[in-house]
């Protein structure tokens, strides 16, 4: 069984169709990228599928649950994690608050008056901080980081809520080259052990950790498979990539 | 720890000063400081500047003035209100009844504003009304329980309020307003509330209500029902803020509509800002400060309160936008940054 199962979904404003007819399957411990040309339709895509809107028509189900008309955080709850084009921390918190608000299963208000944390908890925010490289900024509020390290600190969290799919929306927009390839690490030590749906530009930072590649244009389905096979795509090449290839 | 010094030292003062009036002036100010603290949470912790915390004030005065009045009645010889009487009415009215039972009525003077908070909370937030919007719709059902208050003269008394006869007494115990016990209770009350608030803030609750101020879409992708939280929090205000009017009648004997007034609603927000809004601590001493200026400001200076409040207002959001508790954590920063400096040439002392 898939985790991800989208069926045809289509969304409108009004006369305007974003999203028309759009399928697409993930498996277990893969890594998706989702790429398209400006306006494809890419973050209505993840939105419609972590419930930010409401969807005009389809179906979503994940692990065989039919998650289609749940609200944001009983999808949240089910295990999909979702990280922001523009990066969404809590910028009055300090890092390790920010961690540490993601981490839990538990998330009636009741029960967390009365939780004492644990040392699981402690561990955790130990091994995710040392792996987006904040271990030394763990006191730092929020605020104050910079934009690459904002964007870490969302992956962060994302990784903190511990979820069976998590969807990256652009996650080294804004970065430096070098902070990219940190990032391109990042997302390869993940690689096998989570599932990822990666919205991305970037074409090297896609060719660094894509298996398969997903191509929308206008809200449809454009091309699906390797790098190679979609570098090579004629369609692919027409509307998104330009004559002159990758870069 | 500075906010057990600080209850403590409170608790000390009717064994040092032998003054009953001042006792009900700081008796008064207390209950101004849990109305702060109540809006210190809601709107510092929560992020919703609610200006209806006079809402759950003003009910829990009701609460609380019409037992005090009916433990003043008599079920046989006297048994309806003087006020009653004036306004032809020949039985008690069914709202009264309850009112028989001292506890009962007590109980009612909490759970009812409680209540209401919760359903009103539940109805803005599912709807995830926020920001400016959360403000002026209780502004609006604040207005519109000033009005019931106001008109239904047979039942509350209109514009003149109760005043109840007696003090209140429980368990056999009259509590005058003007004694060290009415004091305690003041203070008993805000202490308590105010180290449990302390805790709650510090707990993972604490920091997650502190989250969904930060960014409430962040908070919902974690997996909280956002608007759970803010009701639970909304409510939380609310109890304390029925505290506040439950010892508000306990030390005037009077309850009239002006706790419903919005003048009322928007001091408290005033204090907890002069104060600082984010500290309980700055929340409590913008309501013993502002209140103590007015008092002791001078007959001529008192038709012109407004505008120096209003003043003071201007000047600590200009100035000091954390307020007026921000100079004192300035300076105990200090004091922390020159201890630790010192303990660190001892070591190197030492090492040398």
């Amino acid at each position: 069984m898939n985790l991800l199962e989208i069926n045809s979904i289509t969304k409108r404003y009004g006369d305007y169709t974003v999203i028309d007819g759009f399928s697409l399957s993930i498996k277990n411990g893969e890594l998706r990228c989702l790429l398209g040309p400006n306006g494809a339709g890419k973050t209505t895509c993840l939105d419609l599928i972590s419930g930010r809107q409401p969807l005009s028509g389809g179906s979503i189900f994940l692990n065989g649950v039919d998650i289609t008309s749940s609200n944001e955080h009983q999808i949240a709850r089910r295990g999909i994690g979702r990280k922001f084009q523009i990066p969404a921390v809590f910028k009055e918190l300090s890092v390790m608050d920010n961690l540490e608000v993601a981490y839990g299963k538990e998330k009636g208000p009741f029960y967390n008056m009365f939780d004492p944390g644990n040392s699981s908890r402690n561990k955790k925010i130990q091994e995710i901080s040392e792996l987006i490289g904040l271990q030394d900024r763990l006191n730092v509020i929020s605020g104050v980081l910079s934009h690459g390290e904002t964007q870490w600190l969302e992956i962060g969290m994302v990784l903190m809520q511990d979820p069976n799919l998590m969807l990256m929306d652009e996650p080294t927009a804004g970065m430096t080259e070098k902070e990219t390839y940190k990032t391109s690490q990042i997302f390869n030590s993940l690689k096998g052990r989570h599932t990822l749906i990666v919205v991305e530009h970037d074409m090297s930072f896609v060719r660094e950790i894509a298996d398969t590649i997903t191509v929308m244009h206008m809200g449809q389905l454009l091309a699906e498979g390797s790098i190679s096979e979609i570098e090579n795509n004629k369609k692919v090449r027409a509307v998104y990539l330009g004559t002159e290839g990758i870069h | 720890m500075a906010y057990i010094t600080l209850f403590a030292i409170l608790a000390l003062v009717p064994i040092v000063f032998d003054d009953s009036f001042l006792l009900n002036q700081l008796s008064r100010y207390s209950v101004f400081a849990m109305l702060a603290v109540s809006v210190s949470l809601v709107w510092g912790i929560g992020g919703i500047l609610s200006l209806g915390q006079g809402i759950a004030f003003g009910l829990a005065a009701y609460g609380m003035g019409m037992t005090m009045q009916m433990q003043f009645q008599d079920p046989i010889t006297n048994p309806i209100p003087s006020f009653m009487l004036t306004n032809e009415l020949e039985h008690l009215p069914l709202l009264w009844e309850p009112f028989w039972s001292t506890p009962l009525g007590l109980m009612l003077a909490w759970l009812v504003p409680v209540t209401f908070f919760v359903g009103f909370g539940a109805m803005m937030f599912q709807a995830r009304v926020a920001g400016v919007f959360v403000s002026i719709m209780t502004l609006a059902m604040l207005a519109a329980w000033y009005s019931m208050a106001y008109d239904m003269q047979p039942f509350t008394a209109g514009f003149n309020g109760i005043s109840p006869p007696l003090p209140f007494s429980i368990f056999g115990v009259d509590i005058d307003p003007y004694s060290p016990l009415a004091y305690w209770i003041c203070i008993g009350f805000l202490g308590t509330l105010t180290i449990l608030t302390k805790l709650l803030i510090h707990s993972k609750f604490g920091l997650i209500v502190q989250a969904t101020r930060d960014d409430a879409e962040r908070a919902r992708f974690l997996g909280y029902n956002v608007a759970y939280y803010q009701v639970v929090v909304f409510a939380i205000s609310g109890f304390i803020a029925a505290c506040a009017g439950i010892c508000w009648v306990m030390v005037v004997q009077y309850v009239s509509p002006t706790s419903l007034e919005l003048s009322m609603s928007v001091s408290a927000v005033v204090w907890a800002a002069v104060g600082g809004r984010l500290s309980l601590m700055g929340a409590i001493l913008g309501a013993f400060l502002v209140n103590g200026i007015q008092s002791y400001m001078g007959d001529e200076l008192q038709q012109v309160w407004m505008i120096i409040l209003g003043f003071i207002f201007i000047g600590v959001v200009l100035f000091l936008p954390k307020g007026l508790i921000s100079i004192f954590e300035y300076i105990f920063s200090i004091f922390d940054s020159k201890i630790i400096k010192q303990s660190k040439n001892q070591t190197e002392n030492e090492a040398l």
